[in-house]
């Protein structure tokens, strides 16, 4: 690895925080969901560390099916992602803004156009991770027919983002208000888009000049083979859950291995795993930051959790301080669930104690430390082929990320890993990723 | 009388751009300076009226924004704090549930301020109808006080106040609950343009009409048609707001202001231009406002959503003609309330539950 290789970060914003009892916790903000200026604030704190990018998932519904177990938890209602955004773009001058959208519910063309707003709105500061919607629920809210198998949703996002990467290149760079002022466009400029394919017809042009990083950075987050190949082809950026260095290694080998068929370099993805890091000024303190959370989780919601992520119905039958039982292969997100029952195996859990661990970071790496602790693992696994940086998700907001911001992001600049001023204007300039193609 | 800007990057006029041209208007930073200033003459709302939903096809409009309208909301109203919006958002673009679910969020960032411009392009007035219905329904998933964010319990919401819609109709299936909340102000205002195929819908649902006439009586004829169609369905005068649009031609004498005016001929008529049509008010300030108080004294029209031809002639708008209407008492020196029913006296909408547990 290079000396001059720097450390990509970004910040997964959730209103209260990652942890899944974070409003229960006395210093929360319960009604931060709803706050705009609680997202802002997170959006500045996020900005004055430099980092490169905040993001926010996604679900169209609700993410628990039974209401009194839903009750429990600050997870059913949140902004709609592109639209928080689009507010916090103003907000902010150089961090990037990455807004999760579904494939699967929305149609090529708007989405497109609504990226394309997030991005003159920002000054080319957007991103796109694409996601395919593995939920049940979210598939009752759009039609009656349910969920669509992995495959079928992979290749109608296959061909949605060929349409919306078309959408996008549809407008030139000096399209608008060419030199001599006779004309609004200049129509050789414009190259409006004929899109038929089996899923979509797309026609038209977007209204609005090219983005000023060429196009919003797209990412992913899929760890199928299928979804790996179609971040190989596509992704600027890849978000990843990985628990162990050997996983991520693992992970990061083999998506940078595909980039070579789609003629890319080895640096045209980065790969960005999920931490969620847990700061004291020692390291007792943090561990007992972090049981003081643990302890808030009620077992009913950090088993409901872990069985939504198995994508399985109720996990109640079983003793709780029993192992997880055998289950099979379903529809849903394949490498989260196996990741689950990888971890149980690993380190011998019963259904509660994988619930708790779980919940708290959502499968996700936790690292409970002092500031140069947890620097020390970032950088073991930076340096090691497993991570180009991390998407990093503070248990409680705001103050677990100005933790990281004020404690650990200096010191992962003492050893030169992590950039003390913003590069560029654009994510893209900052991501170090290249510019598409101009037309 | 209520009053709202609709916003252009360069105006109305299709060749309004030519005195203008400047891609900086075309900017984020152009466009607030604009709604800074409405909110600052007074007015409750700007519009974003998105081509009525028409997408470009081969060329771009100098009268389109460039930004999609609910995104361009949202980062107008963490700016712009004391002001409405009203977006266009077309029912054939958008699933029910993203829709709601996008003005349900910019419910949550204007803190009530917002309302949904329903762009209807089929003829099918049941699909239509149903869709309006729907999104009105995930508005109400939640009732008003559903968040309690108990801690020591551990109760965020209380469950009984969740309302899942298990929505099967002829057109949409959608279960629900949305995943926002109730909106600041019970749910966001529901707007439409009036044109012939969506006057039966306007009656069921809109509670802001916007209408055009060549003249002032011509827009009063429309008016006072749709209110037999309101009352026709069943709703009352005093919930929905009519508003026409005007185009205002302003200048210090009513000898330039009519020089002004054949000057902005709409010879190159350009089809996707919503104001060729709308009524030009031409004079002085002071003449501007006399033509407001007096079609607003005679007829059906509760204000005007003002179509500048020019960015100049919206400046004049803001700053000559709103503060004569403020010193005439009709417009207020400052808004009552703080949500965009508020400023347009609409009732709140008070939640469904109420009438289900008087039932019970």
């Amino acid at each position: 690895m290079s000396g001059d290789r720097k450390m990509r970060l970004g910040a997964f914003l959730m209103a209260g925080g990652h942890h899944i009892a974070a409003w229960r916790h006395p210093l929360a903000h319960a009604q931060a969901g709803v706050d705009i200026d609680h997202f802002i604030e997170l959006a500045r704190i996020a900005e004055r560390g430099k980092f490169d990018m905040i993001f926010v998932e996604d679900a169209a519904a609700i993410r628990e099916r039974n209401p009194d177990m839903a009750s429990q938890a600050a997870r059913s209602t949140a902004f709609e992602p592109l639209s928080l955004l689009a507010a916090l773009a103003v907000n902010t001058s150089h961090i990037g803004l990455v807004a999760t959208a579904s494939t699967t519910y929305t149609e090529p063309y708007g989405l497109a156009r609504t990226f394309a707003s997030l991005d003159q709105l920002s000054g080319g500061r957007a991103g796109w991770n694409l996601v395919t919607s593995a939920s049940e629920l979210e598939a009752e809210n759009f039609a009656s027919s349910g969920l669509r198998p992995h495959s079928e949703r992979y290749e109608r996002a296959e061909e949605f983002a060929d349409a919306a990467l078309a959408v996008w290149d549809g407008v030139e760079d000096g399209a608008y208000l060419p030199q001599g002022g006779s004309v609004f466009t200049d129509r050789a400029k414009l190259h409006p888009v004929h899109h038929r394919g089996k899923h979509f017809t797309v026609e038209g042009l977007l209204e609005s000049p090219r983005s000023p990083q060429g196009r919003p950075i797209m990412v992913q987050a899929g760890a199928s083979d299928i979804g790996k190949e179609l971040a190989a082809r596509t992704a600027d950026v890849v978000f990843a859950a990985s628990q162990t260095i050997g996983e991520a290694q693992a992970y990061y080998t083999d998506v940078k291995a595909r980039l070579a068929k789609y003629g890319r370099q080895i640096d045209d993805i980065k790969i960005m795993p999920g931490i969620s890091p847990i700061v004291g000024a020692t390291e007792a303190e943090a561990k007992a930051k972090y049981r003081a959370l643990q302890e808030l989780i009620p077992d009913a919601v950090g088993v409901a959790l872990l069985a939504s992520y198995l994508s399985i119905q109720d996990l109640s039958a079983y003793p709780l301080d029993g192992p997880l039982p055998d289950m099979p292969e379903t529809n849903l997100i394949q490498s989260r669930q196996q990741l689950i029952i990888d971890l149980g195996r690993r380190e011998n859990l019963s259904i509660r104690e994988l619930a708790r661990h779980f919940a708290g970071a959502r499968g996700h790496w936790q690292v409970a430390g002092t500031p140069a602790q947890i620097a020390d693992a970032m950088e073991e696994r930076f340096s090691a082929g497993a991570a180009d940086g991390f998407n990093v998700m503070a248990p409680v907001f705001p103050s677990g990320l100005e933790d990281f911001v004020t404690l650990v992001v200096p010191e992962l600049r003492r050893r030169g890993l992590f950039r003390e001023e913003y590069e560029g204007r654009t994510l893209r300039q900052n991501l170090g990723v290249g510019e598409p193609a101009k037309r | 009388m209520h009053l709202g800007l609709s916003l252009t990057p360069f105006g109305h006029h299709p060749a309004a751009w030519r005195h203008a041209a400047d891609i900086g208007n075309f900017g984020f930073d152009a466009l607030l300076s604009q709604v800074a200033r409405a909110e600052q003459a007074g007015l409750d709302f700007v519009l974003l009226a998105d081509r009525l939903g028409a997408r470009p096809i081969d060329d771009l409009s100098p009268v389109a924004t460039p930004f999609e309208p609910t995104t361009l909301v949202a980062a107008l109203a963490t700016k712009a704090r004391r002001i409405g919006f009203l977006a266009a958002a077309a029912t054939s673009q958008h699933e029910p549930y993203n829709l709601a679910r996008r003005f349900a969020s910019l419910e949550s960032i204007s803190n009530g301020r917002t309302g949904w411009v329903a762009v209807t392009t089929s003829d099918n007035e049941g699909r239509e109808r149903e869709y309006v219905d729907l999104v009105g329904a995930l508005w109400d998933s939640w009732e008003d006080d559903a968040f309690i964010y108990d801690k020591q319990q551990g109760r965020f919401f209380e469950p009984s106040k969740m309302h899942v819609l298990n929505h099967r109709g002829e057109h949409f299936t959608v279960r629900g609950p949305l995943n926002v909340n109730r909106s600041p102000q019970g749910k966001p205002v529901i707007a439409q343009f009036l044109s012939g195929g969506s006057k039966t819908l306007a009656a069921h649902s809109a509670e802001i009409v916007l209408l055009q006439g060549r003249t002032p009586e011509s827009a009063n004829e429309t008016a006072a048609d749709f209110v037999r169609l309101l009352e026709a369905a069943g709703r009352q005068r005093q919930d929905v707001r009519i508003l026409a649009n005007i185009v205002p031609i302003i200048a210090e004498t009513s000898e330039a202001a009519q020089a002004a005016s054949d000057a902005l001929r709409f010879d190159e008529a350009d089809r996707a231009s919503q104001p060729l049509s709308a009524s030009r008010l031409v004079g002085t300030p002071a003449e501007i406002a006399d033509s407001l108080q007096q079609w607003l004294g005679h007829g059906q029209v509760d204000g005007f959503t003002i179509l500048p031809p020019t960015l100049g002639m919206a400046d004049l708008f803001l700053a000559d003609v709103a503060p004569e209407l403020q010193r005439r008492g009709l417009i207020g020196k400052t808004k009552a309330g703080s949500t965009l029913r508020d400023y347009l006296g609409l009732p709140r909408p008070a939640h469904p539950a109420a009438t289900w547990e008087r039932a019970s």
